[in-house]
């Protein structure tokens, strides 16, 4: 008993229930399978030994251009037989188409055929019809059958040309030479016969099924057991799919955070809208510092005014600015307005949130970061947006120094992937020293600028009772995002297309 | 900040040995300088004026003087090609006045190279003048009450050094004058005053006449008042700002009556330098003492580095009874803790080395004690207020690129607010559901937060004072808009598109500073088909994720079609509480924002889900 996979068991059961060997293209329609598919069938029952399969080659004719223009008109040399005679037996070549219906190139295109098939001779400019000329009758004669019986359009084989009475031989002697009269293809049919094994085996033969798609079902019933899976491709491409992702900066943004909080720091946050007191008088910034011009900072209209701190506080603050205070510095040297301090703005950096931090409890040992949207007035283009992400954070403790901001800078920029960095001094209002950041960037060859550091000034801690050494820092964030993910234009983080965001991996 | 072209000759030839470019670049960042690198900038000089001006090469040769506005298309002859000049360029460092010059950027070189020892030594001869102020220059008439002067002689008046003098003047007028409003220089040629005795006092608007610069003194209409130069004058008109609120303007003339200057607008035409000026008067004016007297130091020193042969003698200023010399160059005394600056730095520094690195830095410094020094600052530094500020000195004189970083060895712990795990939390769950995460900007406006949305107007926001766009006068109360925008640049994507954000909303209250951040989470889905129920399922996920059951209480809000709006209810054991709203859009809004299929938005307050801001 053998078992068969459906197509191998279908085919094999209609060979045996036939007599003769049936032709591939009927058994396919049949068993309304692919012939491809018939034949891999075929192959496998072969190989069991369970069918034969024949070959018989055949010609397969259909008419060409020329050969429809000679159905239509009949061969161009039995016109010239017909000028020939029409002229008395001869004429010169060039008068002859006065005496038929061609034209001269027709005439000169044809002179080798009426002398090969022997109805005139030439005799330099002079043809005269032979006696076969003179006798020729009407009656085709085979190539102008087989033009005729191809005249249809319809492809014949060379079987039904024969059985109409064509001598192919004969006409393709008598147009050799002639090009795109017709065309001839060898073609093959293939037949398949079952053997004798396969005749006695089809009646016990069993069935194996294959399927596309394992169900619940078959598991459930076991009958995957009795089936075989069809093979896939599996060397083929897949639609690709994507999932929903968090946005390529706010991953920058997360993993900012988490190297603070992996330090030791507390999250902190301070509201958008600030005092002029703690964006940029309790940081010792002068009031008339350009910084502060409208032209730089957006002053806001609602609100329209804010609290000031305890009045001890602002007091010592306007000393500061004043005249150093008890701070051991010597001040601008200004009168410090109040009614400046209450004026509310976008603050203009993170380290607000610091200083408010700060000034809530300056006990040390203390670590604080924020990392927010921060405000410049900013027309916008490709590198500026008036809105944009820094981190700011602060090391309040007695061991806290210079070298110990570095440290912690440094510690911050390998854990954000930059390998190579330099500290440059620099100027803020708040610090000293001050330094700027920069890494070194392999895609633009050269050092970028990424922030600024530094110790907080006594004129900046000790107003609010903080006698211990402060390092503080603001860095940018988004120009972190802009090398991470190659973006030219800072406008794409903020105004995102939804393909960028699919495709920007998460990896990076 | 100004970008400043320093000549590369004129640096290197006050240089004891000669730098390659990199290395010149590298000493000039270690010492705090912002280097954009060298160029080439060709030098033109007005023969009618003296004005010299620098262009780069990409830029055509000027067509008018600004000083003195002659046009060249008709007097080409007057136009004199100086030729080429190597610059490096650098942007100022504006608390550092001292080295916007090539003689003050050397000077601090050559310490910072060791090829000079502490403070350079300035020779003043005996006092050449006196100027007497004014009481009334003190007055809320005419508040200018300072002024510094220094006469200044043998100067040869090389191209150069003219040049340089330009720059200076122009360069401190940004820095400490912050545009001349708190310091204004003027130079004049001594010559052409009586060169002893001078008065700085108040006119009024029209009580003299004087030729101001670019005036010419043939032209008999060419004498105008005070109130005509800032009328008509060009640099009047420019400066005018300064004396707003002045009922009286400051004057400065010889006790002849020679007008020198209206400061801080404009000199005279009569003491204008000229080719043929060998003596300088300067004068510095304005509102501090101390400023006006740094802001004369760093300029007569940078001269005396530029041309060391020229020779400067005092002024005398007397302030009623109060007489006082300028320039004065007496150092600023700070006294310094060896032991306080090793730890504020974290670099192991004992005496010795610490009074190198100052020295280094242009200070003298006196040992007081085993670990006190009393540093003797250059009277040309503006920048020294306290004793940290020398400390920086000390670390630059070390050298950043020396310092071993380390970290603060105490131990801390640290932790997120709980907004942000609850954020988180939000984030996770609607990226899980396929929603692509954006971030959109807080800045909106009333067109896009009320009217697009048919939301009615309000003034429940904090609006800026000076907007810079009309898409940015007020700080965002809902996500609404922003994430609808998003969906309207991404026209040409795939639909479905799903998209959420969290981000902060700004409401007003009171105290404080009258405004504080909420937390939102908002979602958007447009499509065919995408509709309410898309939004509530996310909506519920996010309140189920969090820990919170939802409702939804149908509601006529004005953002959606009638009958497809809700309130998002949020329960908690027996709380129920409004947390929100969902609903597919109107189709007037999907109109306003140019969307093109059904939208449906979601919107959390988790501020008001949770308490935590």
């Amino acid at each position: 008993m053998i078992t068969l996979r459906e197509n191998e068991y279908r085919l094999l059961q209609s060979l045996a229930s036939a007599k003769d060997p049936v032709l591939v293209a009927q058994l396919a329609s049949e068993l309304q399978l692919d012939q491809s598919l018939v034949l891999a069938a075929a192959a496998t029952l072969e190989e069991r030994g369970l069918l034969a399969r024949q070959e018989q080659r055949f010609d397969e004719y259909r008419i060409d251009a020329l050969g429809r223009q000679h159905a239509q008109h009949g061969l161009p040399e039995r016109e010239v037989v017909k000028g020939l005679r029409a002229a008395g037996g001869a004429s010169t070549i060039p008068e002859l188409p006065q005496h038929c219906s061609l034209d001269p190139g027709q005439v000169g295109q044809c002179l080798r055929f009426l002398v090969a098939k022997g109805w005139a001779v030439r005799r330099g400019k002079e043809l005269e019809l032979t006696q076969a000329g003179r006798d020729l009758s009407d009656h085709p004669m085979a190539d102008e059958r087989l033009i005729r019986a191809l005249s249809g359009g319809e492809l014949l084989t060379s079987e039904q040309l024969i059985a109409a009475g064509n001598d192919l031989d004969a006409a393709a002697k008598l147009l050799k030479g002639r090009k795109g009269v017709y065309k001839v293809k060898q073609r093959s049919r293939r037949y398949l016969e079952a053997t004798d094994a396969g005749r006695g085996a089809a009646p016990s033969a069993t069935l194996r099924r294959q399927v596309n798609l394992l169900t619940g079902e078959m598991l459930a019933d076991g009958s995957w057991r009795h089936v075989d899976f069809r093979p896939y491709d599996m060397s083929l491409a897949t639609e690709p799919a994507f999932p929903g992702k968090v946005h390529p900066f706010r991953r920058v943004l997360e993993q900012t955070r988490t190297v603070f909080l992996e330090m030791g720091f507390q999250e902190i946050v301070s509201p958008f809208v600030e005092s002029g007191f703690w964006d940029f008088d309790a940081l010792f910034q002068p009031q008339d510092h350009p910084a502060r011009e409208m032209q730089d900072t957006f002053y806001v209209e609602r609100p329209a005014s804010c609290e000031l701190p305890p009045a001890d506080v602002v007091e010592r603050v306007r000393r500061t600015h004043e005249d150093g205070g008890d701070t051991g510095g010597m001040g601008w040297g200004y009168r410090w307005s109040e009614e400046l301090a209450r004026k509310p703005v976008l603050r203009t950096h993170t380290t607000a949130a610091t200083i408010r931090a700060l000034a809530d409890d300056p006990t040390a040992p203390r670590k604080v970061f924020c990392v927010g949207k921060v405000f410049r007035r900013e027309t916008v283009d490709y590198k500026h947006l008036p809105v944009f992400y820094q981190v700011d954070g602060i090391i309040i403790d007695e061991q806290a120094s210079f070298a110990r901001l570095l440290g912690t800078l440094r510690a911050f920029y390998t854990k954000m992937g930059f390998e190579k960095f330099e500290f440059r001094p620099a100027f803020f209002p708040y610090t000293e020293p001050s330094v700027e950041v920069f890494v070194w960037l392999e895609s633009k060859a050269d050092w970028v600028e990424m922030g600024g550091a530094g110790v907080f000034r006594p004129e900046v801690t000790r107003p609010f009772g903080c006698d211990v050494p402060v390092l503080a820092w603001g860095l940018g964030l988004e120009r972190i995002a802009m090398f991470r993910y190659g973006l030219t234009d800072i406008r794409q983080i903020y105004v995102a297309d939804l393909q960028w965001l699919k495709e920007a991996e998460l990896c990076r | 900040m100004p970008v400043v072209g320093i000549p590369v000759k004129l640096l290197a030839e006050r240089l004891d040995e000669a730098l390659s470019a990199d290395t010149l670049v590298e000493h000039l960042q270690h010492i705090g300088c912002d280097v954009e690198g060298f160029a080439t900038l060709r030098r033109f000089k007005c023969e009618r004026c003296g004005n010299i001006v620098e262009i780069t090469a990409t830029v055509d040769p000027p067509v008018l003087c600004r000083r003195c506005g002659v046009d060249y298309g008709e007097r080409a002859d007057l136009l004199v090609d100086l030729g080429p000049i190597e610059v490096i360029r650098m942007e100022l460092l504006a608390v550092r006045p001292d080295m916007f010059d090539p003689g003050g950027l050397a000077r601090t070189l050559r310490g910072y190279l060791g090829q000079q020892s502490g403070q350079p030594e300035y020779d003043l001869g005996p006092v050449a003048a006196e100027v007497v102020v004014d009481p009334a220059m003190a007055t809320a008439a005419c508040p200018r009450p300072a002024i510094a002067c220094a006469v200044v002689k043998n100067v040869v008046l090389d191209d150069d050094f003219i040049k340089e003098l330009m720059n200076l003047q122009e360069n401190l007028h940004w820095a400490l004058g912050r545009d001349r409003k708190h310091a204004s220089i003027g130079v004049y040629d001594l010559a052409a005053t009586n060169g002893h005795s001078y008065r700085y006092r108040p006119v009024g608007p029209h009580e003299l006449r004087f030729v101001p610069l670019g005036y010419d003194p043939a032209d008999p209409d060419a004498a105008v008042t005070p109130q005509q130069v800032l009328d008509t004058h060009p640099k009047g008109v420019e400066f005018a700002r300064l004396l707003a609120g002045f009922r009286a303007y400051p004057l400065l003339h010889d006790s002849d009556g020679a007008v020198l200057s209206m400061p801080p607008i404009i000199n005279s035409e009569g003491t204008r330098v000229t080719d043929d000026s060998t003596s300088f008067f300067i004068d510095v004016t304005g509102t501090s003492r101390r400023l006006v007297s740094r802001a004369l130091n760093v300029l007569v020193t940078s001269l005396m580095e530029l041309q060391p042969s020229i020779s400067v003698q005092q002024v005398a200023i007397r302030y009623g009874d109060e007489r006082v010399l300028t320039p004065d160059f007496s150092p600023q005394h700070i006294q310094l803790g060896v032991s306080a600056t090793s730890r504020w730095l974290g670099i192991p520094l004992d005496t010795p080395a610490l009074v190198e690195l100052l020295v280094r830095m242009g200070h003298d410094v006196q040992v007081q004690g085993p670990d006190q020094l009393l540093v003797m600052a250059p009277a040309y530094r503006n920048d020294l207020m306290h004793p940290v500020d020398v400390m920086e000195d000390a670390a630059i004189a070390y050298g950043y690129h020396n310092i071993e970083p380390s970290l603060v060895p105490t131990m801390t712990v640290g932790g997120e607010r709980p907004v942000e795990t609850l954020s988180g939390t939000a984030r996770t769950c609607l990226s899980g559901l396929g929603w692509m995460e954006v971030m959109t900007l807080v800045l909106s406006s009333e067109q896009k937060a009320y009217d697009a949305l048919r939301r009615p107007r309000s003034s429940q926001h904090v609006s800026l004072a000076h907007p810079i766009s009309r898409d940015q006068t007020l700080l965002r109360t809902s996500l609404a808009a922003g994430l609808l925008e998003t969906l309207t640049v991404n026209g040409h994507n795939e639909y479905p598109q799903r998209i959420f954000e969290l981000g902060e909303t700004t409401e007003l209250v009171p105290g404080d500073t009258g405004a504080l951040e909420r937390r939102a989470v908002g979602g958007a889905a447009i499509g065919e088909r995408m509709g309410v129920t898309e939004a509530r399922a996310a909506a519920e996920a996010v309140l189920r994720e969090l820990g919170y059951g939802i409702r939804t209480r149908g509601a006529e809000l004005p953002s959606y079609l009638p009958g497809r709006a809700a309130v998002i209810l949020a329960i908690q054991g027996d709380e129920t509480i409004a947390v929100g709203e969902l609903g597919e859009l109107h189709p007037e809004v999907l109109e306003a924002f140019k969307l093109r299929h059904p939208a449906a938005i979601f919107e959390i307050d988790l501020t008001t889900l949770t308490g935590l801001r």
